[in-house]
């Protein structure tokens, strides 16, 4: 369209819009105030919630890829975790006596989320490890736990990681609705521009939570790339 | 003070919500599909755009159409709609580019027009993985209308705000667990027509690979 | 009867030749077989018959007249069409399979019912059991045998073959070679056969065209004429070192003119008729003799290894 047919019919935009759309004095006011730790609420509220679910995930990956008898019980439970949409979970955690709002409920709900894609992708990613392979490694003289871990896991880590992608930009996401139930992070940026008719604090918010979203993904998947050389080496 | 939500009400404006928007989704990113489908740029594009749309979080599209659109049913229903069209867009693309190259070949080499390769074999094979999109979809724009809500969509998340403003347990688990039991259901449902939709021949198929 | 004239094929952008003018004929119920090293362009010479790829150059005449007459979909209805890879549709039933193009041409339902049981016979399995199962459930021999009815189904003059028993082993190959061959002299169609396997072109063809790198047309002729007087080293090499056995394999001694042994034929090897010269001469050379004694219905001849080498030198061109 050409660099100056661009450039014009930018400005036609932007001054089509409510002027009061994006007041980016009020950003550069509160950046450090409000901005900055609403990303690293959502960013500890993430990871936290990811590193969590890692720990519960993987050895519950590899405990049910040997016993596949548990395969099926273990991923209707999680599946149907996965099922219940986020506000309807925070209101049942809430609802429990012990349980105040705040991050606690949040980040549980998170972890529960992420188990299910977290599972599968770690029973998947052990699959796909060559039974010849295991079998050599075994005549070799390793034990089961060596080939766990020098075998097993680092051939499983694509899809593993895989798994730990889609759980994270789920994660990042659902993290913002935890905004309402007072466990900060982005979404309070959003639900107070709502709340306030302030459009600036919702597009500020909602277009950096989704940012963050999708820079993990990127990040995630370049890393995905990253570990499967082989597969990077047969294209060219 | 506001009057006890009508549950009947919330119930059908979620379900009316969820239903239209996946009905919309659908007949955007189907005919996409369907266009891109002998393009690879054309669907790397509709792959792209998709995991890139899968990635934005839920709440933020609906929050980011309210300053432009106001409040309402109506702004709900765009939102939902752009979150349901990832998912399908991109299955489609990739079921229509997996049906398998000799077998395209074989049909077009046996006479069978280009329509008649899409409608009868095309399509055919790659509905199982079109349908499972559409049921990712179906779950996703469900729970996501819950958060209607927020931006005066109504909904079955009307009650659980309604209850955890007024402190109110009944109204907030009622809520939630109607929430919940709807999507449980649209997850199994899909399920079961997702089954109904896969031709024979690929069942037997799928249970040999097994 | 299918007639190549001077076709050629290059894709835009590249300056070496796929196909490079192609002149060449195939009398009707015959089969040609296209043969040579990968790169040569057999595959897409065979494809360009029933225009699933077009030329750049030349014509192909089909019965005198040029195969564009008719939208390519129409041609495509006319002409077998089956490829190594098989390509069942794997929604369908073997019979909705085999049936695909009878219901293009809109026959009705119990002429196509009756003319896929026909089929399923002919290519050796039963009906009653594999009509209403589907490609995931058949090896793939079976799957091979249901391509090849599936290409015959609308009972068309000529069929294209490209490499249609490449995908099972070499054992159940050679049954399906011979089945092939069996119903072929029973209904004479007119077939390009495309393989990459001197032995399969040797065995199946009435006539060879052997296609060098870049789409160049090296030799055409009987399989005989080819390994008697090959035209060139890349034919002479290509067709093998031991063309003149393979040759000797294209008869079987029971065809032979030969004496009938004046007695003293103890410890001589014994030779069936049906087996071919090539096979003889293994036989005669595994007793340690020079003779060996054919039983051909009823009748004892004898068969020396002098009277082999006469054959194997008749019909060459003297070549110094």
């Amino acid at each position: 369209m050409g660099k100056v047919g661009t450039l014009a019919l930018l400005q036609d935009i932007s001054s089509i819009e409510d002027p009061r759309l994006i007041e980016w004095d009020w950003i550069r006011e509160n950046f450090w105030e409000d901005i900055v730790p609403a990303i690293q609420g959502h960013i500890y509220l993430s990871f936290v919630s990811v590193a969590i679910a890692l720990a519960i995930s993987l050895p519950t990956g590899v405990m049910v890829s040997r016993y596949r008898k548990a395969y099926a019980p273990v991923t209707f439970v999680t599946g149907l975790l996965y099922s219940i949409p986020s506000l309807a979970l925070f209101g049942i955690l809430i609802s429990i006596p012990g349980i105040t709002i705040g991050p606690t409920p949040v980040i549980i709900a998170l972890v529960a989320y992420s188990l299910l894609i977290m599972i599968r992708n770690t029973v998947a990613g052990l699959d796909t490890v060559p039974a010849e392979t295991i079998d050599a490694a075994r005549g070799m003289g390793l034990t089961n736990r060596q080939i766990l871990f020098k075998v097993e896991l680092p051939l499983a880590l694509p899809v593993i990681v895989a798994g730990i992608r889609i759980a994270t930009v789920t994660i990042i996401g659902i993290a913002t609705i935890g905004a309402y139930i007072a466990a900060g992070g982005l979404g309070k940026m959003i639900f107070d521009g709502i709340n306030t008719s302030f459009p600036t604090m919702i597009i500020t918010g909602a277009v950096l939570a989704t940012a963050l979203a999708v820079l993990a993904d990127l990040l995630l998947l370049a890393l995905e790339r990253r570990l499967r050389p082989w597969a990077r080496r047969r294209k060219s | 003070m506001l009057e006890r939500p009508d549950f009947t009400e919330l119930f059908i404006t979620h379900i009316e919500l969820s239903v239209v928007a996946l009905l919309i989704a659908i007949a955007i990113a189907l005919p996409v599909a369907l266009a891109i489908r002998n393009t690879p740029l054309g669907a790397a594009l509709a792959i792209n755009v998709g995991n890139i749309g899968r990635a934005v979080p839920s709440l933020a599209i609906l929050a980011l159409c309210q300053p432009f659109l106001g409040f309402g049913f109506d702004t709900a229903l765009v939102a939902l709609t752009a979150l349901a069209i990832p998912p399908i867009l991109i299955n489609a693309s990739t079921g229509l580019r997996e049906v398998s190259r000799e077998v395209i070949d074989a049909a077009r080499g046996m006479g069978l027009s280009g329509s008649q390769i899409l409608t009868g074999i095309q399509m055919p094979i790659a509905a199982p993985v079109i349908f499972a999109g559409i049921r990712t979809s179906a779950v996703q724009v469900v729970a996501s209308a819950t958060l209607a809500t927020f931006i005066g969509g109504g909904g079955l998340g009307d009650l659980i705000v309604e209850g955890t403003q007024l402190n109110d347990t009944t109204l907030l688990l009622a809520g939630s667990l109607s929430v919940a039991v709807l999507a449980i259901i649209t997850e199994v449902g899909f399920g079961a027509l997702e089954r109904g939709m896969t031709p024979k021949g690929l069942k037997v198929a799928q249970k040999r690979a097994r | 009867m299918i007639e190549f004239k001077g076709v050629s094929k290059t894709y835009p952008g590249s300056d070496t030749s796929v196909v490079n003018d192609l002149s060449f004929r195939v009398p009707e119920g015959e089969i040609c077989v296209l043969v040579g090293p990968s790169g040569c362009g057999k595959t897409t010479t065979m494809r360009m018959v029933n225009r699933l790829i077009e030329p750049t150059d030349g014509e192909i005449l089909i019965d005198g007249g040029p195969n564009t007459t008719m939208s390519g979909t129409q041609l495509r209805r006319k002409i077998g069409y089956a490829i190594q890879q098989i390509g069942l549709f794997p929604h369908r039933t073997i019979a909705e399979n085999i049936a695909t193009v009878p219901s293009l041409l809109n026959w009705d339902k119990g002429r196509i019912r009756s003319r896929v049981d026909e089929l399923l016979e002919l290519v050796g399995l039963d009906p009653n059991d594999y009509r209403s199962r589907y490609p995931a459930e058949l090896s793939g021999g079976q799957q091979q045998r249901v391509g090849v009815a599936r290409a015959m189904a609308a009972d068309p003059p000529i069929m294209l073959m490209d490499e249609p028993f490449g995908a099972v082993d070499p054992i159940t190959r050679e049954r399906l070679q011979d089945e092939f061959l069996n119903i072929q002299q029973n209904i004479k169609k007119t077939i390009v056969f495309v393989t990459h396997d001197i032995d399969e072109a040797i065995k199946i063809g009435d006539k060879i065209a052997i296609l060098k790198q870049g789409g160049f047309l090296a030799q055409y002729d009987t399989p005989e004429n080819i390994l008697a007087n090959p035209n060139s080293e890349f034919v002479a090499s290509f067709v093998g070192n031991d063309r003149i056995l393979k040759r000797l394999s294209l008869t079987r001694v029971g065809d032979l003119q030969l004496e009938p042994p004046n007695g003293g034929t103890e410890g001589l090897p014994r030779i069936d008729g049906r087996l071919t010269v090539r096979d003889a001469l293994s036989e005669i050379l595994g007793s340690g003799g020079t003779k060996g004694v054919v039983e051909d219905n009823g009748e004892r001849r004898l068969l020396t290894i002098e009277a082999i080498e006469k054959l194997s030198r008749a019909g060459n061109a003297s070549r110094g």
